[in-house]
């Protein structure tokens, strides 16, 4: 049991880092990022790609930290001139592109095979580190999010001409939200790699990009504790559904696949009735003396 | 001394704008007047950088306006409004004021994690200017509501707000006073004035005559994209093409 509830810590913090990075991209600066699973690939391929070569560990975390950002930036530069409606498309593209090249050229790390990484045999550091991880992460987005800079980045969610008539260059602070945000999917990316021991094309699917978006959206889009809270429910609910599988007689892919149907219905609902998820962005007040 | 310089601008066949033309020397007011579809908006859009022209030239003081982005020529000094207000909506009344106050360190990585002690200063700096402007458009009691929940007035006055929180040199207001109740015109036009008092320039678009009176040195008519009259508002008033292509009667 023990095992269980260190192992669940572990996953919910790695998963709530992509849900508050997917946050500070989507909840607060409202780029409808559909590839935020790539950062997350990059991380994890850095370390395999350190574990292949025979390179020591900390290059590969270098490299995943590096690289996530980088890609980012790539990305989004030929969609600059396009609006928003695209960047789903592109950052979706880009995400799978990635990982078709992961799982078509071996040299990497082991194409579709995948690659073993070192693996934290200690299940409670890896937990301490997802935990730490989780907290900086926490720090960072939160500063950003409650001083002057989350504020421009939410006149660019609500209307980037304005932001643009107010004297900001709407793809300047894109990027730099961009590159923020990959960053710490990216660091996700690499404490996943080092948790499993393990890095193959299939644990990077477009799924796993919805799954971070059930929990932003279920949680609060614009409120990093609503993001947490979401990944909570959404991870606990995918280990129950485990559980399930083992007590009843039905087939564990047609659980796995009636728990992403779950979670599709749960997008839809919240859309509907509560678009400001469970915990809504706050309102920032200020003391004021209004005579 | 802002100088427009022959802009022409068309969507399609449409001609929006057909070599229009206008001067500002620093510490006046130009109204901007015609029907709708003449090309007013237009005109403040390509000022402002939200739209290309085809051709034509804006100067500020001698220094190229760079036409088409908005981002840069707001870095000029020169600062807009909009006929159909934006806002962000989801960010309250100060906060909207705030974030259009320019140069705040605080919207650059480096010195929000690293320079904290300054960045509060700066954002100190900022609040008690943007209370200060809310105090003298009566919107101060607002100051802590969502933006979104403005009457359509109010969402006039925000803009116009927003608009001094940059300090600009050169304003373009598109229909200011549209559904402000009258007396917040009164207090509108009074601060108009003492803008103009200070040496900015404003380009005021308006449909309300007695307001272009009462505040613009200069007039310019516009129709089907050309300037058809420009002179005192006195003059324009006596003008009888004007009239007839603006009121649609004789005067």
């Amino acid at each position: 049991m023990i095992d269980f509830i260190i192992y669940s810590t572990t996953m919910i913090s790695i998963w709530a880092v992509l849900g508050l990075s997917l946050n500070l991209q989507f909840g607060l600066t409202g780029l409808v990022n559909f590839g935020q699973v790539m950062p997350f690939a990059v991380g994890a391929y850095g370390a395999a790609f350190a574990a292949t070569q025979g390179l020591p560990v900390w290059l590969g975390v270098v490299i995943g930290i590096v690289l996530a950002p980088l890609f980012g930036v790539l990305v989004i530069l030929p969609a600059r001139r396009l609006t928003q409606d695209y960047w789903a498309l592109i950052t979706l593209g880009a995400g799978e592109l990635f990982r078709l090249t992961m799982e078509n050229v071996p040299v990497i790390a082991g194409g579709i095979e995948g690659a073993s990484v070192h693996r934290l045999g200690d299940r409670t550091l890896a937990m301490i580190l997802a935990l730490a991880l989780l907290l900086a992460v926490l720090l960072i987005a939160r500063r950003i999010a409650e001083g002057p800079l989350g504020r421009l980045l939410r006149v660019l969610r609500e209307d980037e001409t304005l932001a643009a008539t107010l004297g900001r260059n709407p793809v300047r602070f894109q990027i730099l939200v961009t590159v923020v945000s990959w960053t710490m999917a990216g660091a996700a990316g690499v404490l996943y790699a080092h948790v499993t021991g393990y890095v193959s094309p299939s644990s990077f699917m477009v799924i796993e990009t919805f799954v971070i978006w059930t929990a932003v959206v279920l949680g609060g889009p614009g409120s990093n504790l609503g993001v947490i809270l979401g990944t909570i429910l959404v991870e606990l609910t995918s280990v129950s559904t485990r559980f399930i599988a083992q007590w009843t007689d039905l087939p564990s892919d047609l659980i796995a696949n009636l728990r992403l149907a779950s979670f599709g219905l749960v997008l839809v609902l919240v859309f509907l009735y509560r678009p400001q998820g469970l915990i809504p962005e706050a309102r920032k007040l200020y003391r004021v003396d209004d005579r | 001394m802002l100088t427009i310089a022959d802009i022409r601008v068309s969507f399609g066949g449409f001609r929006a704008l057909s070599g229009v033309s206008m001067t500002a020397a620093p510490g006046s007011i130009l109204g901007i007047v015609g029907p709708n579809g003449s090309g007013k908006s237009t005109l403040i859009n390509v000022v402002s950088g939200i739209q290309l022209p085809d051709s034509g030239t804006v100067r500020l003081d001698d220094r190229l306006v760079p036409l088409g982005r908005p981002d840069r020529i707001a870095a000029h000094g020169i600062a807009r409004s909009f006929q159909v207000s934006r806002l962000a909506r989801r960010l309250t009344v100060l906060q909207n004021m705030m974030v259009s106050a320019r140069g705040n360190a605080g919207e650059r990585l480096f010195d929000l994690f690293l320079r904290p002690a300054a960045v509060a200063a700066g954002e100190q700096g900022i609040l008690t200017r943007a209370m200060e402007i809310l105090r003298r458009l009566d919107l101060a009691h607002k100051a802590n509501d969502y933006a979104g929940g403005l009457s359509g007035g109010q969402q006039k006055l925000l803009s116009l707000g927003m608009v001094l929180m940059s300090d600009p040199r050169v304003l373009l207001l598109d229909e200011p006073a549209a559904g402000v109740n009258p007396v917040l015109i009164e207090r509108e036009v009074a601060f108009l004035k003492s803008l103009r008092a200070e040496g900015r320039i404003i380009l005021l678009i308006e449909h309300n005559m007695e307001m272009i009176a009462d505040l613009c040195d200069r007039v310019y008519v516009l129709d089907a994209g050309e300037v058809i009259a420009e002179g005192t508002p006195e003059a324009i008033r006596r003008d009888e093409q004007v009239m007839r292509s603006y009121l649609g009667q004789p005067a």
